[in-house]
């Protein structure tokens, strides 16, 4: 009698499911079509990445590569699509190897030092510079020891000093920046926490 | 008198000169006119032919112009073929991953012998589809003591990604309850190369199940300095099967290795809540409950309990779980008695970023009614992260056992592990 009672029990709560799912999923296709945000992705990577395994390098995979694995860990850490989106969006900015023009020297996107440290390197090196998640260094340590050309090169190249568990992704992950920009955010963060 | 005289004279020369000298000037004027007339000439002549080559010159260079504009056309239709053929890989629906771990390992059991004990392979099969349809499955091929090469399916499942929040799952997968063997059991994962006590196969943590599972997750809306979420799975299953003891009169095992078959033909309920009131912080809740039979007897409780959580903090990272199976009573049954698994652990590990090397201790114990597979244990661990997916881990665990049982021998293990 209790495998009957069961199965009553199995088929009202699929009922009961498709009842909710399908509204919610037409609730969710509206919602749903935000487009993958790289510098929310790079918050949400620290955030998630790392908590079940170490953190994996953006670089190791290529774009089309990067989809099924997030997919993948999408449905394993249960993060939202939107999280997925976004830090798929991050991964496949960071896996780049940045191409340096001449003529993008001196271009900027018109944003100052400050607006590209909040909107591109805030969510890994904190408001404060002193790093917002493990793995991330005091960058008053680096910007004290290292000469300016230095810096300027990791920024745009990206950098990963022996040992350490995580990199600096190329431009921070965001292939719009050129150099002028990068040497404005530099202004801003030796200004800020040197 | 003489000036009478003078004046017609003078007034006839004058007369005289202007006669001359009008033609004698109109001669000259003529000449130079004639000089001019050729230059211009001359010089209408080379403006003419200035011309011509302006002409033609300008001719030239519009055809060139235009030579000029095809063949950029002609690049920047190669660029955007080239572009496009470029951005296939990146823009085709159907896509195949392989993924996967493997991991070798050393063995010295006090005091039995050492040996080189280990050489398991797991590919991970990643079919998908867009970012609606996912198939993941993985295997597992490992060399058994006897040398036979045994092999799994670790799980499988085709997943629905129906919208953001809620994904469909239906196959065998990694049993929801608890966190370690759904997450933390890969060799390049767990950082130590053991399973704690009563987390293995066929002991307090269910491995495996088949079913039909709900998962997903959700932004809890509170105004939080960080943004909080919830992950959620819920399952229905085929659940575990019963295994007798030797002598048939005592429940020893509960199997969850996630079978195709429902012989007592009840279904196994359940799920796991995790709550992320911060990123670094997840508190988990698992729980579930169904009938469970011998064969050709009434059925009995089953129940599972389980509680986790993890921490991140820096360098450091602690995590701990709890997890409880319980199989009721039923006098009626060859195996009449009740049974409980319970296992707990709890695990710290600092990273030393300068050095790569990572510091590991966990503790955990494993109770049971059954005496004899009770452990209790203390691990310690220093891993070499070659890579953070790729890492030389050695361990000492001091095991407290049933006496004369395997589980009461201390063990030495160096693993080498690649998740990739
Ligand atoms: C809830 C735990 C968990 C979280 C959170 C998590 N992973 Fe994983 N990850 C795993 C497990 C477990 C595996 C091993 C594969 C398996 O057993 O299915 C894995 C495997 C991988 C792999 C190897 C390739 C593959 O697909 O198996 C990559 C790369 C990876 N994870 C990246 C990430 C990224 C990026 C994130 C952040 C979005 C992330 N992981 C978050 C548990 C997690
Ligand atoms: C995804 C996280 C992340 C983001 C985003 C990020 N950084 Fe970094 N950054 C790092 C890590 C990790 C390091 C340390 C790398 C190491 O030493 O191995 C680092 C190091 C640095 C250093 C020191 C380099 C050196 O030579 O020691 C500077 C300067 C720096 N970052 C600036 C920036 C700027 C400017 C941005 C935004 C444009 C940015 N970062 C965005 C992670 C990040």
């Amino acid at each position: 009698m209790s495998n009957s009672r069961y199965k009553i029990v199995f088929y009202a709560l699929s009922l009961v499911t498709a009842f909710i799912l399908f509204p919610a999923s037409s609730y969710a296709a509206d919602k749903s079509n935000k487009a993958g945000d790289v510098s929310r992705g790079s918050r949400e990577w620290a955030n998630n990445c790392n908590r079940c395994h170490n953190l994996r390098d953006p670089k190791e995979f290529r774009d089309d590569m990067w989809e099924p694995i997030v997919m993948h860990m999408r449905v394993t850490a249960g993060l939202t699509g939107q999280q997925a989106r976004d830090i798929l969006a991050f991964l496949q900015a960071s896996n780049f190897t940045p191409v340096t023009t001449g003529t993008s020297r001196g271009a900027t996107l018109g944003l100052t030092g400050e607006q590209i440290f909040k909107q591109t390197c805030i969510a890994c090196h904190g408001a404060d510079g002193k790093g917002a998640i493990p793995g991330i260094p005091d960058l008053k340590e680096r910007l004290n020891s290292k000469s300016e050309g230095v810096l300027l090169g990791h920024i745009e190249n990206g950098f990963q000093s022996p040992g350490s568990p995580m990199a600096m992704p190329p431009k921070g992950g965001n292939p719009n920046l050129t150099s002028g920009d990068l040497r404005n955010v530099l202004e801003y963060i030796e200004e800020e926490f040197k | 008198m003489n000036s009478s005289l003078f004046r017609p004279l003078v007034g006839s020369l004058c007369v005289l000169a202007v006669i001359f000298l009008f033609p004698v000037q109109n001669l000259a004027a003529a000449e130079d006119t004639a000089a001019l007339k050729a230059r211009i000439e001359a010089l209408e002549r080379e403006l003419d032919e200035i011309k011509a080559i302006m002409k033609e010159q300008t001719q030239q260079s519009a055809i060139k112009e235009e030579e000029v504009e095809e063949k950029i056309e002609a690049v920047q239709r190669d660029v955007e073929a080239t572009k496009s053929a470029q951005d296939e890989w990146k823009t085709y629906a159907s896509k195949v991953h392989l993924a996967g771990y493997g991991a070798v390992g050393y063995t010295n059991d006090d005091p039995k012998n050492d040996r080189f004990s280990q050489v398991a392979f797991n590919p991970i099969f990643h079919y998908s589809f867009n970012d609606v349809i996912l198939l993941e499955s993985e295997l597992e091929l490992e060399i058994e003591d006897d040398g036979e090469t045994e092999l799994a399916l670790e799980y499988m499942t085709i997943d629905w990604l129906v919208n953001d929040y809620i994904t469909i799952l239906a196959g065998k997968f990694l049993s929801p309850l608890g966190n370690f063997r759904a997450n933390l059991h890969p060799a390049w994962v767990n950082k130590l190369p053991s399973a704690p006590s009563g987390f293995g196969h066929d002991q307090a943590a269910p491995v495996a199940d088949v079913g039909l599972q709900l998962r997903g997750g959700v932004p809890i809306p509170m105004r939080l300095r960080y943004p909080a979420y919830a992950n959620y799975k819920v399952f229905v299953s085929n659940g575990p099967e019963l295994e007798l003891n030797e002598a048939g009169d005592e429940i020893e095992a509960v199997e969850s290795a996630g079978v195709v078959s429902n012989e007592d033909d009840n279904f196994l309920f359940g799920g796991r809540l995790g709550l992320l009131p911060i990123p670094s912080l997840e508190i988990g809740g698992s729980a579930a409950y169904g009938d469970l039979a011998l064969e050709d007897e009434e059925d009995r409780n089953y129940t599972v309990w389980g509680f986790d959580g993890h921490w991140i903090w820096k360098n450091l990272d602690v995590r701990g779980e709890y997890i409880k199976q319980d199989v009721d009573s039923l006098p009626s049954s060859v195996a009449p008695d009740e049974q409980k698994w319970e296992a707990w652990y709890a695990q710290a590990a600092y990273k030393l970023f300068s050095t790569k090397f990572e510091f590991v201790t966990r503790y955990s114990d494993y109770n049971s009614s059954h005496a004899d597979v009770e452990q209790e244990q203390w691990a310690l661990g220093l891993n070499y992260l070659i890579l953070p997916n790729a890492m030389v881990k050695f361990a000492y665990e001091f095991n407290n056992g049933f006496e004369n049982e395997p589980t009461n021998d201390d063990r030495l293990f160096i693993q080498f592990a690649y998740g990739f």
